[in-house]
């Protein structure tokens, strides 16, 4: 009988998620079927918070207090790209999403998308700082 | 009978508030508050975030209206939403000091499990036991008796030989080791105050030897007892819809460091991804037989904890441990005989007793039994069908985690609720810490 390792035990993932990678393994369609209402970016949102999200993200600059707040949490992974968060200043990361606009953007960054978790960490973050933190990691690919 | 003067009297700081209060950090465009999972929301009046505590008790002294601290949202029980101002504790980050030689170590409670580790070993120390996930604050994981796994280990509240804590009316309380009320504060879901400063009882830094094996359900709950004697920390997956379970067990070694292997890229994915859910149970056993155990050697703090990666939300109860392998085996009929097509794997682990008032190892060892749902899945099917079991079984839910039980069950549950109760009504009398989660749970108008 042909052995094979049905997880890894590495790649910072936990126990759980090594766990998890067995079913993921075996229910690749089923599971797709699953999550697909959890991962995918909403079908539609209200226009009027993508037209306030736009509207906020060009006004937005990073600040030394806004750069305090995106080291304690965004850069939890997007310095590294933990989970496959897109990393900062790489524009080969960031062009997809760049492509769907700042409002979506901003729409993904407070309700959260795939394995990004909503508000990013950042508790104590306004719209405002946001939009200063996706400008700042976004970089040239803007 | 605990009066409010008796508690002020015996660990009130002088701290001065005479200076005013020096701005926190506010946003000039609110958002909305989602927690981890994204299920729950709230609308804030505003969020604070003080860069000390003398910052927040002053805050606290000269504002009025609800707070809720947050820590990193992580929690799926409703204890952060508020429309009042969320407290964010994340500028009262890192370690504090050292105690060398009591081998203890005061955090901020703003700290992340994952900034903790480090710190630590470089100076002597680890914690004895961490739990799963590592993005909690301190703060959030003792309000909510945050576990590991461990026949001989007990919760992070557990640990905790000291705290700081500010209360509602804006007091910095002082709990030192022995302080009658420590035991209360040390699980207090957030409700007697503010914890800005946690003391740890640590030991020396340890390697861990960490190995994964797939066996048959019953045949690890047969040897639970044994397994949980031979490994320091030892927990069980079971996989649901089938007779198998992930094993993972830790133990303190000197080894040399073995890095975890990388997980193998093979092309069985997409044979079997097509293979019709009804046969999962047939395949998941099929498959199981020919797992590879795995084996590595990391640093405690690198082993015990991890980055949580698939969001989800969560029920946890802990039962009794001579009755736990009964329970399991029960939730994991129902799931199956009702055919809830959950494809998460249950986890169950075990902690010591502890002390303190709220948690839920008060008085004797517990197994923990959780079970989850994908973010953004319906949970509750499979939260209502398993949740009366867990009640069966004499269950206390982890006030982290979901659960609908309110003010006469918990009583119940625990012995000191009642202390506690008064103690919350004794530090906060005006509720102002309240919302309709906690005011639900003693029992109290929000």
């Amino acid at each position: 009988m042909q052995s094979f390792r049905l997880w890894g035990s590495g790649n910072n993932l936990s126990s759980w998620e090594q766990c998890y990678a067995v079913y993921m393994r075996i229910l690749v369609v089923s599971l797709l079927l699953m999550t697909a209402g959890c991962s995918r970016e909403p079908q539609s949102i209200d226009p009027e918070r993508l037209e306030l999200y736009t509207e906020i993200y060009a006004g937005a600059d990073m600040t030394p207090a806004v750069q305090e707040k995106w080291a304690r949490s965004c850069a939890l992974c997007h310095a590294a790209g933990v989970g496959g968060a897109p990393r900062v200043g790489v524009k080969a990361d960031w062009q997809a999403r760049v492509d769907k606009g700042p409002g979506m953007l901003m729409v993904n960054t407070i309700d959260g998308i795939n394995q990004m978790p909503p508000l990013g960490y950042c508790q104590d973050c306004g719209l405002d700082d946001f939009a200063a933190m996706i400008k700042f990691m976004i970089g040239d690919a803007g | 009978m605990i009066t409010r003067r008796r508690l002020l009297a015996s660990s009130l700081l002088p701290f001065v508030f005479a200076g005013g209060t020096k701005a926190a950090a506010a946003s000039a465009t609110q958002a909305p508050w989602l927690n981890w999972s994204g299920y729950l929301r709230a609308e804030p009046a505003g969020r604070v975030a003080p860069g000390s505590t003398e910052e927040l008790a002053a805050w606290l002294a000269e504002t009025s209206g609800k707070v809720r601290p947050v820590g990193s949202a992580h929690s799926f029980s409703p204890l952060v939403p508020t429309k009042g101002h969320l407290l964010v504790l994340d500028r009262l980050s890192g370690l504090d000091s050292l105690l060398a030689a009591s081998s203890e170590a005061v955090f901020h409670a703003g700290t992340r499990l994952s900034d903790t580790g480090q710190p630590l070993w470089q100076a002597g120390q680890a914690m004895f036991n961490l739990p799963d996930i590592d993005r909690q604050t301190i703060a959030g994981a003792l309000a909510t008796s945050t576990h590991g796994t461990g026949a001989r280990l007990q919760s992070l509240s557990g640990y905790v030989s000291g705290l700081e804590l500010v209360t509602a009316s804006g007091e910095i309380l002082v709990l030192d080791a022995g302080h009658e009320f420590l035991p209360a504060a040390a699980v207090s879901l957030g409700a007697l105050g503010v914890i800005t400063k946690a003391t740890f009882r640590n030991r020396t830094p340890f390697r861990v030897r960490t190995r994964t094996w797939v066996e048959e359900t019953t045949t690890i709950l047969d040897k639970f007892d044994q397994y949980s004697r031979e490994w320091q920390h030892f927990e069980m997956m079971p996989l649901l819809h089938s007779d198998y379970a992930l094993a993972i067990a830790h133990q303190e070694t000197e080894a040399e460091l073995q890095p975890p292997a990388e997980p193998d890229d093979d092309s069985l994915l997409t044979l079997i991804g097509a293979t019709p859910v009804p046969l999962r149970g047939a395949l998941i056993n099929s498959l199981a037989q020919t797992v590879e155990p795995t084996e590595s050697v990391q640093r405690s703090y690198e082993a015990l904890t991890n980055v949580r990666m698939t969001r989800f939300n969560e029920m946890e109860y802990s039962v009794p441990a001579d009755v736990g392998a009964d329970c399991l085996l029960e939730v994991m009929r129902a799931v199956a005989e009702n055919a809830v097509d959950v494809v998460i794997p249950l986890e169950y682990r075990i902690i010591d007793a502890d002390d303190t008032w709220l948690s839920m190892f008060t008085g004797s060892p517990r197994v923990s039994i959780s079970v989850h749902r994908l973010a953004g899945e319906d949970f509750n099917p499979l939260f209502n069908l398993v949740e009366p079991i867990f009640w069966k079984y004499g269950g206390r839910p982890h006030w982290g985690k979901w659960h609908s039980l309110g003010h006469s069950e918990l009583r119940a549950l625990y012995p000191k609720f009642d202390d506690f109760t008064r103690l919350r009504q004794e530090l906060d009398p005006a509720g102002r810490l309240l919302n309709p989660h906690l005011a639900k749970l003693f029992g109290v108008e929000a």
